[in-house]
Parts: C-alpha cells; structure tokens; sequence
C-alpha cells in the first residue's frame, strides 16, 4: 500500500502534522475533561436519583435551595393520580471539619428517602453515607465530620461514588438530620418537621398526561415538576458550563480540520508530479484521494493516541481539586471528531487530486 | 495486425479565439516487436503524439486503436483502465516512487491493477530486475541507484504488465552519453526478446540507430519514414 509504505518511510514529512493534532487532542480532551468533571461533580446526586420527576414548590425558579414543599402540598402530590412512590429531598451546602485535617471538607448534607443509585436506605439519625470525593479530603469511614458553624456531627458509616452536588460531595443523610443540619446551621431558612426542599416521585403519568402535568394540576400549580434530566439542567450554570465548553470543543474540531486540510493540500502540491505518473500508469483518481484519506486517519489516529497519553499523564499530574475527569464516552467522542476533521480536512484535496493530468508526467507537450 | 495505428490523428488546443495544431492529420502505424524512434525538435508534436498513442490525451480528431482497441471514444476512466493493462511509459526524468524500493516500484504496477504484491508479483519483479541487471538491488530505494540503474528500473516498471506497447520519451535525455548508449541498448534487446512494440521520442539523432525505423515530425506533422540501418 503507497499511502502506508510513505508513512512508514518517510514519517518525518507527517511529524508536524502529528505534534500539531496531538496537542489538539490533548486540548480537546482536556476540555472535554473538564466539561464532564464540571458536569459529573455538580450533578452527581440529582442524576443518581431514581426518581422519574423532581418536584420543586412553585415561585423556586426550579432551584433546589430556594424551593420548600410543605406537607399539605407533598400530600396533594401523593394523593395524584399515575404517583406509585414519593420522597422528600434536601440539600444545604456547608463546610465540615474531618478528624486530623486542618482544612475544611466542602460537603452537601443530602436529606433524602427514597434511596439513590448506589445509596443504602436513609441510616440512622446522625449518620450518613458519604461521597467518594470526600475521601480525597480525608474523609474515612467511621469518621464524625462537625458540618457547619453549628459543628452538628456527623459519623460516616459508608461511601458511595459520583453524587456530588454543585462540586460538594454529598454526605446522605436521613431527612430529620438533614433539617437538624439545616436549621442550625441555616437558621435563616429554618424548615418545619413536614417540610422537605423537593419531592422525588415515581410514577407514569395518567390519561395521557405526562406525571409532570397531573402533579402540577394536583397542587393547582403550587409545584413545577421537571423531568430528572431537566432538573439537572436547571442546576446552577450546568447548562451555561456545557454551551460554553462546547462552542471551545466545536472550535478546536474546526481547527484540526483547518490544520489537516491546509497540511494535506501542501502534501498534494508536492506530490502532483508523482501523481502524475501514477495516473499515467493507471492509477484513478478514487485510489489516489483514497490514499490522502488513509494517511489523513492515520496520523489523526496516531495523534489521538499521543494526545490521549498526554492528557491522561495531565490528569495525574494535576491536583485533585482540579474538576477534570476522563471518561470513556469522551474518548469516543474525540477520535470520532478528529476522524471526520480528518476525512473532510484531506477531502479539500480532492480537487486537486481530481485536476492532475496524468499527460503531465510526459512533460509539457512538445 | 498494427500494435498501433493512428489514422488522421489531429490534436488542436484552443488559445481564447485562436486555434494551435500540434498534430496534423497524423498517420502512424507500429508492428509488433517494432521500434520507431520518433525525432523532432522541442514542440514539434512527439510529445503529443506519444501521449495520444499512449491514451494520456485524446485526440480532437481521428482514430486510435491500440493492441486491436480503438481508444478514440474513451472516456477518462476507460483510459486509466486501458493504460494501466496495454500500454508501458518510460519517461523523460525517471519518476520512480522514492520511497519505494526498486522491487516496489514494479510492483505498483501490480497493486494499481488490484493485485496485492504476491508471491507471483514478486517472482516477476524479481525476474525483471535480474534481466535489467539489477537483481542485487530489489532492496534500494531511488536515491541509492545511479541514474543509469534508476532508468533501468523505470524500463522494468514498463515492462511488469507485458503490455503490446512501450513509449518512450526522452529516455536517455538525463544521462551521459555513455549510460543512454548502454540503456538503449538494454531497450532494443528487452524490446525484441519480447517482440513488444515500441516508440522512442528523441531529439537526438544518435538514438535512432537503435530503432527500425525513424519517424520525423516537424510542426506536428510526420514526415517520411526512414528505415534505420
């Protein structure tokens, strides 16, 4: 095969190339990467729910702090027709302090009754079942965490991984401990014994009405229920964060494309006398662009590995507190990107692959 | 049966309103195991005449049949095809593939037609390259081989797919005169001992004592035969 025989012996034309798209895919990974670390640390315990909506009191804007669900109101979305399971969620965000650590802990005390993936059914009051991260800020098991200026104590009883809230480990607790939590160390938005921040519910909906609509109209509109998904979403700056992320990503991806077809267009200019004489010994234009093609996958293949390296050795080398995670799926992502920036980035040599005249190899017409 | 015969042939280049003729009304007919050499100055029309011949152009006018096919009416693709089974090209300044050892530049030949360089392939490289007095340099890359051995090679690439027809251009324009004598040489014999019809384009008369016959062209329009000695 030409296109690989050239590669093999002539790597040093490719070398430019490679280091410039392998930086790009160390960027484009690490973007990424701090994209899903972003993403997976804010909403960590609001995806793990198993819930099919999330309720939050009406007037909230959909936020989990500022919502309050009475008990007349959780009542009335009990009773809705199409609900099989409701559960009261509540969150408040304060720093903790862990034995033998001089710096505090950022944790979310996480009330809650209907078991998250991964979480065990709510343990006993002033305990709790803490997020894997928290370990990172020396968190062991068996550990009493002081949560808050009130210091109200907390004994760790276990971990469970990936429920994070807005970029604080969740400590999940049982809600009577969470509103003792809650109330002495916010006592500015102190919550009654039957008052939880949102409701998980599972159900399906009834007479052809989504669960969202009938638990609204179950409350006269004294709720907003969103879908799991949307009220990830809703969470502070997720949606932000991930727009923002993603016009940077589709930008570096016009990059590499502009890097490969700028790249292999001067490679084509070079080679259009040897195309030439290819052609004129029987060499079709398909098999010649094809080849471009090939060598185009290749070195974006090749510098996808490289890049991958140096963004997992980034990953290492960075301290922990840096919210950068590499997942499998943005892998994926990025060599499926710098494939097609690939293909289309050499298919702008096609043209002139097209316009070479296999006569030309016989020099000019004499 | 002619390996090569050109009826009429005309070739016009349009320049804006203007016409130029490079050939006219060319008539050219090539024996099996024949080799004509074709002597003209610069921009005479041989070019033009081998690139015809060759299916690297098409005529404006006139017929070409090549080993018993009329080429006249083919389109871009069948000449690719056509070219790459019928016809073998030597030309002016090697180029050879130089990232390709001298085994491999045959084998291209072999891969275009969508062979995979086998056993087979490889025995006939192999073959060639020994005749052409190569046969301990399969493993060199262009740039390791003197002009002379580079020409040598580009013959064996001509001859890898038994074509009917061989074309020359300026073969021996880029060596001295020592190595283009010996490369001729080495042309006439491979040329005969296949009885593979040829053309050799020069503008250098000492070359035509190794053709059959020399045909003159001037002005894009071919002059008497001659029979060389």
């Amino acid at each position: 095969m030409l296109p690989l025989r050239e590669l093999r012996r002539r790597p040093s034309r490719f070398v430019v190339a490679t280091v410039v798209l392998s930086f790009l895919a160390t960027l484009l990974l690490f973007l990424g990467g701090l994209l899903d670390g972003l993403y997976i640390g804010s909403t960590g315990a609001i995806r793990a729910q198993r819930g099919d909506v999330i309720v939050f009191s009406n007037g909230s804007r959909d936020s989990f702090l500022r919502s309050r669900i009475t008990g007349d109101v959780r009542a009335s979305v009990e009773a809705a027709e199409g609900v099989d399971a409701v559960g009261g969620l509540g969150f408040v965000l304060l720093g903790a302090q862990v034995p033998g650590e001089t710096e505090l802990a950022d944790v979310t005390v996480a009330g809650y009754e209907l078991p998250p993936k991964g979480v065990p059914e709510p343990p006993a009051d002033n305990e709790g079942v803490a997020d894997s991260r928290l370990q990172d800020q020396g968190v062991s098991e068996g550990d009493t965490i002081l949560v808050g200026p009130a210091e109200s104590p907390i004994t760790v009883v276990g971990f469970v991984d990936d429920t994070s809230f807005l970029q604080q480990g969740a400590v999940w607790v049982n809600l009577p401990t969470w509103r003792a939590v809650q109330n002495a160390n916010r006592p500015d938005s102190a919550v009654a014994d039957d008052v939880v921040q949102t409701l998980v519910v599972k159900g399906s909906g009834s007479g052809g009405r989504s669960l969202s609509d009938v638990i609204d109209d179950a409350t006269a509109d004294a709720t907003s229920t969103l879908t799991v998904d949307d009220a990830v979403l809703a969470l502070p700056g997720v949606e932000q964060q991930g727009q923002t992320f993603d016009q940077i990503i589709y930008s570096t991806f016009v990059v590499v494309l502009a890097v490969v077809g700028l790249f292999f267009s001067l490679l084509t200019i070079e080679r259009i006398g040897l195309y030439g004489v290819l052609k004129a010994i029987g060499a079709s234009t398909p098999r010649l662009f094809a080849g471009v093609v090939m060598q185009a996958v290749i070195v974006a293949t090749i510098s996808f590995v490289i890049g991958s390296l140096l963004a997992v050795a980034a990953a290492i080398a960075l301290p922990a507190k840096v919210p950068l995670q590499l997942i499998p799926s943005r892998f994926i992502f990025t060599f499926a990107g710098l494939l097609l920036a690939a293909v289309l980035g050499s298919a702008i040599s096609l043209r002139r692959v097209t316009r070479v005249d296999p006569a030309s190899a016989i020099g000019n017409a004499s | 049966m002619s390996v090569l015969d050109m009826r009429d042939v005309r070739k016009v280049y349009r320049s804006g309103d203007a016409e130029v003729v490079a050939l006219a009304h060319a008539t050219l007919q090539v024996e099996q195991g024949e080799i004509v050499a074709l002597l003209g100055p610069s921009g005479s029309g041989k070019t033009t005449l081998l690139s015809i011949a060759g299916g690297l152009l098409a005529a404006t006018e006139g017929s070409v049949v090549v080993g018993g096919q009329d080429i006249s009416g083919y389109n871009a693709k069948q000449l690719t095809q056509f070219r790459r089974e019928n016809v073998g090209f030597v030309f002016q300044s090697v180029n050879l593939v130089p990232f390709l050892t001298a085994e491999e530049n045959l084998l291209v030949v072999d891969e275009l037609g969508g062979g995979k360089g086998g056993k087979a392939a490889k025995g006939r490289a192999g073959q060639l390259l020994d005749e052409l007095g190569l046969g301990q340099r399969l493993r060199n890359l262009p740039a390791q081989l003197s002009g002379g051995e580079r020409q040598r090679v580009a013959i064996g690439r001509a001859l890898f797919n038994n074509p009917q027809l061989v074309l020359f251009d300026e073969p021996t324009s880029a060596l001295d005169s020592k190595i283009g004598a010996q490369v001729m040489e080495l042309i006439q014999t491979e040329m005969k001992a296949r009885n593979t019809a040829a053309i050799i384009v020069t503008h250098d008369t000492r070359m035509t004592e190794y053709a059959d016959r020399t045909v003159r062209i001037v002005d894009g329009r071919l002059e008497a035969d001659r029979v060389s000695n």
